[in-house]
C-alpha cells in the first residue's frame, strides 16, 4: 500500500515534468524531459556502466578503508585511554578541514589515477565511522561489564561478545552516512582530474551541453546509491532484528 | 556451618566522603542473608566490594576463606535492572555466563533449559529481551546468575523495579529456587517484609556512613508462603527490624 502510494507520487511527478517541459517549450540543454533522459540512459548504458563501475570501485574501496581505519582508531581510543586525549582533539581539528577543499592538493600529490579519488572517499567516510565505532565500543552499561568480569570474562572475550556486538548497529548507522560521503569524495575526485568515472562523464557531458547525458549519469548514480542503501537495509533486517527501535 | 563471607571493619571513602565506616558481618555457607538500610547507606557498595568489583578503602573481606582482591570466583550477581544483552535471545543470554567463563555453551544448554523451566520462562527461550516483560527479563537475569551454580549469589535489589504483585511472586519463586540450589545468598533490599520473608538473617545498616546496627535472626519455618505474612512471629520480626532501622 505504502509502496503503491510512493510509486503513484513518483509517476505523477514524472508526468508533470514531462508535460511541463513540453508545454513550456523548454530547450533540451536546460531541462530535458524524463522520456529523453531515459532514452539517453538506455542508449549510453554500456558507457554508463563502465564509468559507474569505476566510481563504485573507488567508493567501496574508500568506504572499506574507512571502516578498517575507523574501527582500528576506535579500538585504540577505547583500550589505550592515555591516547584518547591525543587522538580526539586531533580528529576534531582534522574534521574541521573541508576535505573537498584539499582535493586539488591530493591530485597534485597523487596524480590523475585512482589514488586521490580513493583517498578523498576514505577521508570523507572516516569521521562518521570512527565516531560511531568509538561510541559503539564504549557505551556499554557498566553493570554488564562487571557481570562479565565476575563470570570470569577476559578482556578478549568481553571484546568479542560484548563490545563488538554492541558496536554493530552503530557501524551499520555509520555506513548509512559514510557511504554517500565516500561517493561524494569519488565524484569530486573525478571532477578534478582523470578521464574515468561518473564524475568525469558528467563533467564532459556538461562541457558538450549534453544535458540529457548529465541527467542519465545522475540516474546511474542513483541506481548505485539505491543498491547500497538496500544492502544496508538487508543487513539490518537479517542481523539487527533485535533492535527495539525497529519494532515500534 | 563454615563461614562463606566475612567482612571485618570495612571502610569505603568516595571523594573524601565516608560511605561505609567500620562495617562487620558474617554470612554462613548456604545461608540467605538480607542487607537492609536507608538509601545511600552503602548497601550496594558493600555488595560490590564483597564481589571483588570494587576495592575497600580499608578493612578486610574474605569469601570462602580467601581474601577478596578481584572478581570473586564462583560468584554471580543480579542487579536491580536485568542488564541483558539486547541482541541475544533468552537462552543465549542465560548461556552468556558460561561463555564468559570460557566454557562451551553447548555443555550448559541443558542446565540453562532447566533453569528456564524452573523460573517459568519456558516458551520464551527464543525471545529477545525487549519482547519480555520487566519481571520476565529479571528472571532471565536470575537464570544467567544461577547457570554456573555459583556458591555465592549476590543480589542488589533484584525486585526493586517490579510492581508489588510481581515482586511478591518473584520472592516466593526465589525462595523455591534457593531451596533447590542452596547457594549462599547476600540480598540487598529496602523492603523490610521482603528481607524477613526470604532470609535466615537480616543485617540492618545505619544511614551513611553505613555500619551494621543490628543483626536480626529469622527462624521462621520454611517454605514460607503468603500465610507467613500473617504469622505473629513474622509480624514481630518485621517490627524488630523496623525498630532497628
Amino acid at each position: 500500500m505504502k509502496l503503491a502510494l510512493s510509486l503513484a507520487v513518483v509517476l505523477a511527478a514524472l508526468l508533470a515534468w514531462e508535460y511541463g517541459v513540453l508545454a513550456a517549450e523548454m530547450p533540451e540543454y536546460l531541462l530535458p524531459a524524463p522520456s529523453v533522459i531515459f532514452k539517453k540512459f538506455w542508449q549510453t548504458l554500456p558507457v554508463q556502466m563502465e564509468h559507474l563501475a569505476v566510481t563504485a570501485a573507488t567508493t567501496l574501496a574508500g568506504l572499506v578503508m574507512a571502516l578498517v581505519a575507523g574501527v582500528a582508531l576506535a579500538l585504540v581510543v577505547t583500550y589505550v585511554k592515555p591516547l584518547q586525549s591525543v587522538i580526539l582533539p586531533l580528529f576534531a581539528a582534522f574534521n574541521g578541514i573541508p576535505k573537498i577543499a584539499i582535493a586539488p592538493l591530493l591530485v597534485t600529490w597523487l596524480g590523475l589515477g585512482a589514488e586521490p579519488k580513493v583517498l578523498l572517499a576514505f577521508l570523507l567516510a572516516l569521521f562518521p565511522v570512527f565516531v560511531n565505532a568509538a561510541t559503539g565500543l564504549s557505551e556499554i552499561q557498566p553493570d554488564i561489564l562487571d557481570l562479565a568480569r565476575l563470570f570470569g570474562g577476559t578482556e578478549l572475550r568481553i571484546f568479542w561478545k560484548v563490545r563488538l556486538m554492541n558496536a554493530v548497529p552503530y557501524l551499520s548507522d555509520a555506513v548509512k552516512v559514510a557511504f554517500p560521503l565516500a561517493l561524494v569524495g569519488s565524484i569530486v575526485g573525478e571532477f578534478i582530474g582523470g578521464n574515468r568515472g561518473v564524475g568525469y562523464l558528467i563533467l564532459s557531458a556538461q562541457s558538450n551541453l549534453d544535458t540529457p547525458l548529465v541527467f542519465a549519469s545522475l540516474l546511474s548514480i542513483t541506481l548505485f546509491t539505491s543498491a547500497g542503501t538496500s544492502a544496508v537495509m538487508l543487513f539490518e533486517k537479517l542481523f539487527l532484528e533485535w533492535r527495539p527501535s525497529r519494532q515500534r | 556451618m563454615p563461614t562463606a563471607i566475612s567482612v571485618r571493619s570495612l571502610q569505603k571513602t568516595f571523594a573524601r566522603q565516608i560511605a561505609i565506616d567500620g562495617l562487620s558481618f558474617e554470612v554462613d555457607a548456604n545461608e540467605f542473608v538480607a542487607l537492609v538500610g536507608p538509601s545511600g547507606c552503602g548497601k550496594s557498595t558493600t555488595l560490590r566490594i564483597v564481589a571483588g568489583l570494587e576495592r575497600p578503602s580499608s578493612g578486610m573481606v574474605r569469601a570462602s576463606g580467601e581474601t577478596v582482591d578481584g572478581p570473586v570466583r564462583n560468584a554471580a550477581m543480579v542487579f536491580q535492572a536485568p542488564v541483558l544483552l539486547p541482541w541475544r535471545r533468552t537462552l543465549s543470554n542465560v548461556l552468556f555466563a558460561a561463555e564468559m567463563r570460557g566454557k562451551r555453551p553447548g555443555a550448559f544448554r541443558e542446565r540453562a533449559k532447566e533453569l528456564i523451566v524452573l523460573t517459568g520462562l519456558d516458551g520464551f527461550e527464543h525471545n529477545y529481551p525487549h519482547e519480555l516483560s520487566g519481571g520476565m527479563q529479571q528472571r532471565v537475569a536470575i537464570c544467567r546468575a544461577l547457570l554456573l551454580d555459583p556458591t555465592l549469589l549476590l543480589m542488589d535489589e533484584p525486585f526493586g523495579a517490579l510492581d508489588v504483585m510481581t515482586r511478591e511472586k518473584m520472592g516466593f519463586e526465589l525462595q523455591r529456587i534457593w531451596s533447590e540450589t542452596k547457594n549462599t545468598v547476600l540480598f540487598v533490599t529496602h523492603s523490610i517484609t521482603e528481607a524477613v520473608l526470604l532470609s535466615d538473617k537480616v543485617i540492618v545498616m545505619t544511614p551513611r556512613p553505613g555500619r551494621a546496627k543490628a543483626v536480626v535472626p529469622v527462624d521462621l519455618a520454611r517454605p514460607r508462603d503468603v500465610g507467613t505474612l500473617k504469622d505473629p512471629a513474622f509480624v514481630e520480626l518485621c517490627a524488630a527490624v523496623r525498630e532497628a532501622l
